[in-house]
């Protein structure tokens, strides 16, 4: 007899002088043998009967002692991702509609795009990963969260220094360098301290930790949690000038990227999709590759945005080899994630974060595939100073970070308000805009991006003919855009609902008129049929 | 050429440098032994003993083997209220 491939022992994660205890007296060999598969199971049954209150205790304990902070976090990353998405619209509508609203100074293009990417990136995508971060890591380490009046005290600062950030980038002061425009004297010195106080609650958490084992997310989340402050001060250092100027703006954004947004995201993604489909993960050593190898590779990454460049030629060429190496992480996660879900697809269905982190999951596999070619030579002198990126970058910070958000806050905030979403119709809404809003930009951008770049590249055109190929892509962009931000108003405004304190409307859950969602009759079919099932067992 | 690369290289040293010690630590302080009770750490036993409604009778079968008898899942467990 063999024990199943997804069902090993249950086990608590013990607190470290347990586990010592334990381990004095079970040889770690036992656990290898798949013959004692049938041993372990009675002890785990025995273990979870026994031992079920005291971990709910603890993860309850966990969850109470982070709802300040990620509350004021989530409360103002929903306002930034409106805030942010009317940005973005507005730069859209204007690439294909040029007298759109330019009397204003404040309302033209370059200052408006730049505020959306400030906007969405240090408010809503930042803010929702910090949130997130603060109510996973107690659960994590199986302790409370360690100073979260700190922890909310620095997510304020870190938002006054937005405000002033992107308020001086529409009143026209930039420091001029893309993903660092807030001005490094005025905007970003709040992000710093902000962000170093989160820090501190985070890194005293883990520090205090009960739990003897650090999960994958942890490593995942820690280093985020060190890398973005690192590279954030290096790319504002003010000393920079002339070629070096550029390739730390490079070295800053694409990393900010990888280090930041990626590494959150894919901690969060290893975190919800085994928790709600109730197994672990496909293969545990596979993600410890994953997140080695993408610490290892990923810092070289960034040059690739200089292919052509005044650069030297070796330094390319060895971002453009990191890039491909990229595709050992990659793999390794995508397929780590993807068996973990295989021949349970069906609870897509049920969970809207499974749904969101599922699809986020599979953003990252497309937009890091994507991102490994495009540095390749032959693809980026088409591709390069094109549409084509910005479609690239948006299947990444919005087809994989933002679904990925989403699906966490999901799980979260019911937990931390104490009552369930109370609408079905309107999560169903949020996903059907903004999946069908970044498929249609996606598709209309990578298209017109390529148009555009195959118009540069051909010497018989005038640069008005790519141009003009672009306007169809264009507007697809606006159309898409105006999709996402009306999922954004519909999530934003069933979230103020929740804190509003709105329940779910009679007794049965959000979702049962679609699916059975959430706990319905069917849940207790399926709890009769599994219990005839087994007395019939051998 | 490098004198003008010399802060991107130095830079991206660094985190390497970084990437590599944390890997170094990690392995003397033995947080690579034992993965799969790493791999469970995010559950507890009550997790596993939920009914999934999504899950197939064989993989019901599986679960209730393994983790015990199933207990009627509750209602937000799969992404709303706990």
């Amino acid at each position: 007899m063999t024990a199943p491939r997804h069902a090993p022992e249950p086990q608590r994660s013990r607190t470290v002088p347990e586990a010592r205890r334990e381990s004095a007296t079970v040889p770690p060999v036992v656990d290898q043998i798949a013959g004692v598969a049938q041993v372990q199971t009675v002890r785990g049954i025995a273990e979870a009967r026994e031992l079920a209150p005291k971990d709910l205790e603890i993860r309850l304990q966990a969850d109470a002692s982070s709802r300040l902070p990620v509350l004021v976090c989530y409360s103002a990353a929903a306002v930034w991702l409106i805030v942010g998405s009317l940005f973005g619209e507005l730069a859209s509508l204007k690439l294909h509609w040029p007298d759109l609203l330019t009397r204003e100074g404040w309302l033209t293009f370059g200052r408006i795009r730049t505020a959306h990417l400030n906007a969405v990136n240090y408010g809503w995508g930042s803010l929702a990963m910090i949130g997130t971060s603060l109510w996973l890591m107690p659960r994590l380490v199986h302790a409370e969260l360690r100073r979260p009046r700190l922890a909310a005290m620095g997510a304020v600062l870190w938002n006054i220094g937005l405000l002033l950030g992107v308020g001086g980038i529409l009143v026209g002061v930039s420091d001029g360098m893309e993903w660092l425009e807030m001005s490094r004297w005025f905007a970003d010195p709040w992000l710093v301290v902000g962000g170093g106080m989160i820090g501190v609650a985070l890194f005293s958490t883990v520090a205090a930790r009960k739990a003897e084992h650090l999960y994958v997310s942890v490593w995942y989340i820690m280093s985020a949690f060190l890398w973005f402050p690192m590279l954030f001060i290096l790319g504002n250092w003010p000393t920079w000038s002339g070629v070096e100027s550029g390739a730390v703006n490079w070295l800053f954004a694409h990393n900010v990227l990888g280090f930041w947004l990626t590494a959150v995201s894919v901690g969060v993604a290893y975190y919800f999709i085994p928790k709600v489909l109730g197994r672990p993960i496909y293969s545990y050593q596979l993600s410890i590759l994953g997140f080695w190898t993408f610490a290892f590779f990923y810092a070289l990454n960034g040059m690739h945005h200089l292919v052509g460049g005044p650069l030297p030629t070796w330094m390319i060429t060895t971002s453009v080899t990191a890039s491909v190496l990229m595709f050992i992480p990659v793999v390794a996660t995508a397929i780590n994630l993807h068996m973990t879900v295989v021949g349970r697809f069906g609870a897509l269905r049920y969970s809207p974060t499974l749904r969101f982190v599922v699809l986020g999951a599979m953003g990252y596999t497309a937009v890091s595939l994507q991102g490994s070619f495009t540095a390749l030579r032959e693809v980026n002198r088409i591709t390069h100073f094109t549409h084509w990126t910005i479609a690239h970058s948006h299947v990444g910070v919005y087809g994989f970070v933002t679904f990925i958000m989403f699906g966490a806050m999901y799980y979260v905030v019911p937990r931390l308000v104490g009552h369930e979403w109370p609408s079905a119709a309107l999560i169903r809404w949020h996903f059907g805009l903004v999946v069908a809003g970044i498929a249609i930009y996606v598709v209309a951008l990578t298209w017109a991006g390529v148009a555009q770049g195959l118009a540069l590249l051909d010497p018989g055109l005038p640069f008005q003919a790519s141009v003009e190929r672009t306007r169809y892509g264009l507007m697809g962009r606006s159309l898409g855009g105006l999709l996402m931000t009306a999922g954004h108003v519909v999530f934003a405004w069933h979230f103020w609902l929740m804190l509003r304190g709105r329940q779910p409307a009679g007794a049965r859950p959000p979702f049962h008129e679609a699916r059975p969602i959430l706990y319905t009759e069917a849940a207790a079919d399926v709890v009769a049929t599994s219990r005839s099932h087994a007395g019939s067992a051998p | 050429m490098i004198p003008s690369s010399l802060a991107v290289i130095l830079a991206t040293l660094a985190l390497g440098v970084f990437a590599l010690s944390a890997f170094i630590v990690a392995w003397w302080r033995g947080h690579f032994r034992n993965l799969d009770a790493q791999a469970r750490v995010i559950f507890e036993p009550r997790d596993l003993r939920f009914a999934r409604p999504w899950e197939t009778p064989a993989q019901r079968r599986e679960r209730e083997a393994t983790y015990g008898a199933l207990l009627p899942g509750r209602r937000g467990e799969w992404g709303g209220a706990a």
